[in-house]
């Protein structure tokens, strides 16, 4: 969900000729019963004299599993590494009284039997002194899947030559639109379609059909639609910052789902915030869930494991805390002090067979 | 139960439109408050929304991954 009204992006310094920007280093941490990721990564922005603004990322995603859906068949553990990358590219365009900010960006995601790719263009149109901004952004996806046996069956050095099963394609439009309501009072509403067309099941996934097990077969169209607003104020006086927000999602395999959050800020002076959320998450199951008693023969156009085509609710409870690192001023880390560490700890009680999770995170992001 | 939240979005952003009160920068003072900046939190809602595609039926579709986590 995008929310920019108040982002305070760092800008060059015109008036010096200097190039300023951002570096953020994370930490990223999941854990439920079989499955654990952990996932460094980091990513920067610079910004010219110009006014163009370059950014990229890096994520390296360590999956360790024992699920079937990544493909075993016993309880041995083993270890998955996903690599991906990111790189824009934006500029803002002054019309006087309007604004209009353009971001054109790369996406790049490996790992031994997927490689996902994407472009997305991006743009905000800034009206009223910034007060109400439009935004827009366009994306295509093209990933390619493959499926590599453990043990076997993945030799080549190309995904194609390790068992290609398939390809996805995707479309994404979206629009939102953000109003300053007051000097304390911000809205955002916004809508996302999605299309995504060809392999959308999982390669290594099986089901019983009729007593025998037979590969996943899902729906190779999809069309998904999510309306989301977002509601944040402040009480200046005691540094409370309360935000709702709340997710409407349908789409044409029968899903639909609600995601209200909420979400409350507190400043406790010299630099500290803390901040508690609460997400519930409750979605209705596809039209080719299974049905109680499991698929018989006659059900066996689209037939699913995943745990996500099912209906569930799942709660989410989380804590963080931001430290504005001024203290270190004075000490040798001196050059981190404009910077800020982040402390992030949510619990994710899944309705599904996933079962329970804790998403732990931390990061340092220091402008310069 | 949708329908009634699809109509509360449009009150909402018809509310939102018809509120178009300027607020001057200078009057932004308490707007720019890291509480108030969703997109200070950009960092650690990168990962948790990658979370939730590999774990909800409704979230992405656009940025896909791998197959690894279970994400398709």
């Amino acid at each position: 969900m995008l929310f920019v009204l108040s982002a305070s992006t760092v800008r060059a310094d015109e008036s010096s000729g200097r190039w300023t920007g951002q570096v953020s280093l994370w930490g990223n941490y999941y854990w439920e019963t079989s499955t654990r990721v952990e996932a460094p990564g980091a990513a920067f922005r610079l910004s010219s004299p110009q006014g163009i603004d370059v950014h990229g990322d890096y994520l390296m995603d360590a999956i360790t599993s024992a699920s079937i859906a990544a493909g075993v068949s016993s309880d041995r553990r083993f270890t998955e590494i996903r690599n991906q990358g990111s790189l824009g590219v934006g500029h803002e365009f002054d019309f006087g009284t309007e604004q209009l900010r353009l971001d054109v960006s790369g996406r790049v995601s490996v790992e031994p039997d997927y490689v996902a790719t994407g472009v997305t263009l991006s743009g905000i149109l800034s009206m009223a002194e910034r007060c109400s901004l439009i935004g827009f952004s366009l994306g295509y996806i093209h990933d390619d899947v493959g499926q590599v046996i453990q043990g076997g069956a993945s030799a080549g050095a190309a995904l194609s030559n390790r068992g290609r099963v398939g390809q996805l394609e995707g479309i994404q439009a979206g629009i939102w639109y953000s109003q300053i309501l007051t000097a304390t009072s911000v809205l955002t509403v916004g809508y996302d379609l999605v299309h995504n067309s060809g392999f959308l099941q999982n390669a290594y996934r099986q089901v019983q059909v009729a007593g025998m097990l037979t590969p996943e077969h899902h729906p190779d169209e999809r069309t998904r639609h999510s309306f989301y607003g977002r509601l944040a104020w402040i009480v200046p006086e005691s540094d409370t910052a309360f935000h709702l927000m709340y997710r409407v999602y349908v789409d044409d395999w029968g899903i639909g789902a609600l995601t209200p959050e909420a979400r409350i800020y507190q400043g406790l002076g010299g630099g500290v915030t803390l901040r508690l959320r609460y997400r519930y998450y409750n979605q209705l199951h596809s039209y080719f869930a299974p049905p109680m008693g499991g698929y018989t023969a006659m059900d066996s156009l689209y037939v699913t494991a995943d745990q996500k085509m099912g209906e569930f609710q799942s709660h989410l409870i989380g804590f963080h805390a931001m430290v504005q690192l001024h203290f270190l001023s004075e000490s040798p880390l001196a050059f981190l002090e404009q910077g800020r560490f982040i402390l992030s700890f949510d619990y994710y009680l899944q309705g599904s067979r996933f079962g329970n999770a804790v998403i732990a995170q931390a990061g340092v992001e220091v402008p310069f | 139960m949708i329908q009634r939240t699809l109509a509360l979005a449009l009150v909402l952003a018809a509310f939102a439109a018809a509120g178009c009160v300027t607020v001057h920068p200078y009057e932004r003072e308490f707007l720019a408050r890291p509480s108030m900046d969703g997109s200070s939190e950009d960092g650690e809602t990168a990962f948790r929304a990658h979370v939730h595609d590999s774990r909800e039926g409704a979230t992405g579709g656009h940025n896909s991954t791998g197959g690894g986590c279970g994400c398709n």
